[in-house]
């Protein structure tokens, strides 16, 4: 039995996850977290899942810099940096970076969740040095 | 795991394709009744001989169930049929598919077609906005970020560029390599040669690929012909067996997958060379999968013909090309001999059967005795494997 519902569709999962914060499903039989949700843990196998708060933080594990659109919708956005984000939880996702230039990205850079203003999608920038 | 080769009952008989490259007065339809026809020709055995029809889908027009469809237009009433999606991979799947139905006395003679009018069917750039819109990148969590097919990609690229310090040089010699054998295929949709500035000055796409470092979108259809052996030894040409065969899984999406350069090909190769009772050094030519640069590099590594992380220093030095230590893709590839779809591969099973045959002209690689074919669909995470043998 699922514990709770976790919905496997962008809009409705962030929804339900944002006001958590950076929340992530987790298995609560073995603990792991996981991402892109599931419909069961992809380790153990348990449908007993919870979305459970993250510090939204991790680093640059892969990025790329799209210079043609693949769409209208994206055309006004070129050149925008995709990457690929190691969760401090352990997850990969794919997200995309901002308040940063292309050519100052680097593997293995520090990053943190920033909301896309006016929606459910987490995109990455740069943490401050400290 | 056996050694004994339980494919040997089946054979490759024929093989052939439609033109390449840019064909704007066919349609997908045409193209594939023009490749059958090819192979049957070859093989010496018309429709009436076909009582098995596989193929793969379409992208360019919404068929409902292909292999129908294509059975119907070929006037074949098949006893077997069955439409096979493993993405670029599934012109291998399709061969070992047949293979096994044959083997099984479900059917004798198994058509195998696939191909489109990819360039063609539409306006410019539809191609591109297709393919991005396939399910490629996760419908939910990656398609409303904007990557483009190459986008993905490129994440392996930029990825393998940090953890071994491979170069856009070195990808763009596989680009270079490629053509060069492309430049010796008259069938081939580009033949004019390339230098590696070419490759490094053309259009970026998306960091670090460039538009040279991606696969060509081609017109053209592929097909080939299985028989039982017993009939095989009868027919024209000389019977192509299949030694060995694998499939991997690693990954459906590249984003959530956290080694994106260990691939599914480290499992699909492991079994193909058990079951064919061969290792990487016994393989003449590798017709590997490369519908970009960084794609070959990846497989040469997880396929076992060189370490991890050496692919980008084992591209160098000509030894990928027809005369080097390793051929690789020998008719050019999806980089430009063409690509229409999922279809594309099945030029590589094409070309390893003319190279086994010593049929492959200008591109000829001396007596080869093994040639390992690769498929790989999705973003570098769907693998089929397979060793051909002459009969």
């Amino acid at each position: 039995m699922s514990t709770i519902s976790i919905p496997l569709d962008t809009d409705q999962f962030w929804q339900a996850a944002r006001p958590l914060g950076f929340a992530l499903p987790r298995c609560l039989k073995c603990h792991e977290f996981h991402f892109y949700p599931q419909p069961a843990c992809p380790f153990c196998g348990s449908q007993s899942l919870e979305l459970a708060l993250t510090p939204g933080e991790g680093e640059v594990y892969s990025f790329t810099v799209v210079y043609r659109a693949p769409a209208e919708s994206f055309r006004a956005d070129v050149p925008y940096i995709i990457a690929i984000v190691r969760t401090d939880a352990g997850p990969h996702l794919m997200t995309r970076l901002c308040e940063i230039a292309p050519e100052d990205v680097l593997i293995g850079m520090r990053v943190k969740v920033r909301w896309k203003d006016d929606q459910n999608l987490p995109l990455f920038e740069p943490m401050q040095e400290s | 795991m056996t050694k004994a080769n339980g494919l040997g009952g089946a054979a490759i008989v024929g093989v052939g394709h439609s033109r390449l490259g840019a064909v704007p007065d066919m349609n997908t339809l045409a193209l594939q009744y023009a490749a059958a026809h090819d192979a049957l020709q070859d093989a010496g055995l018309t429709v009436s001989d076909v009582d098995g029809v596989l193929t793969t889908p379409i992208r360019v027009e919404n068929w409902a169930m292909p292999c129908g469809k294509v059975a119907q237009a070929l006037g074949i009433s098949p006893r077997y049929l069955a439409t096979i999606d493993l993405a670029g991979a599934s012109g291998l799947a399709m061969m070992h598919h047949a293979a096994m139905a044959i083997l099984s006395g479900q059917c004798e003679t198994v058509l195998c077609i696939g191909g489109q009018n990819l360039l063609s069917f539409s306006s410019k750039g539809a191609a591109v906005k297709k393919l991005a819109d396939a399910g490629w990148a996760h419908p939910d969590f990656e398609a409303p970020l904007g990557p483009l097919v190459p986008s993905l990609y490129a994440l392996a690229a930029q990825r393998h560029m940090h953890e071994y310090r491979t170069t856009l040089e070195q990808m763009a010699q596989v680009a270079v390599t490629l053509r060069s054998h492309a430049a010796l295929n008259p069938h081939a949709h580009k033949q004019d040669v390339l230098t590696i500035a070419d490759v490094m000055k053309s259009k970026i796409i998306s960091s670090p690929l460039r538009l040279l470092d991606c696969a060509l979108v081609s017109d053209g259809a592929a097909a080939f012909v299985l028989t039982k052996k017993e009939r095989a030894k009868d027919l024209k040409k000389m019977p192509i067996q299949i030694a060995g065969q694998g499939y991997g899984h690693s990954h459906t999406y590249i984003g959530d997958y956290r080694e994106v350069i260990r691939t599914g090909a480290i499992n699909s190769g492991r079994d193909a060379f058990n079951m064919a009772g061969l290792k990487p050094a016994d393989i003449d030519i590798a017709q590997l999968y490369d519908c970009f640069s960084i794609t070959v590099i990846i497989e040469l590594e997880d396929l076992g013909f060189c370490k991890k992380g050496e692919g980008g220093a084992y591209v160098e030095g000509g030894r990928i090309s027809i005369q080097g230590d390793l051929p690789v893709t020998t008719h050019g590839g999806l980089l430009s001999a063409g690509h229409p779809g999922l279809a594309g591969g099945m030029l590589h099973v094409i070309e390893a059967v003319r190279q086994l045959r010593g049929e492959a002209g200008a591109r000829q690689v001396k007596n080869p005795e093994a040639v390992l074919v690769h498929g790989n669909g999705g973003i570098i995470g769907l693998h089929a494997t397979s060793i051909l043998v002459r009969g």
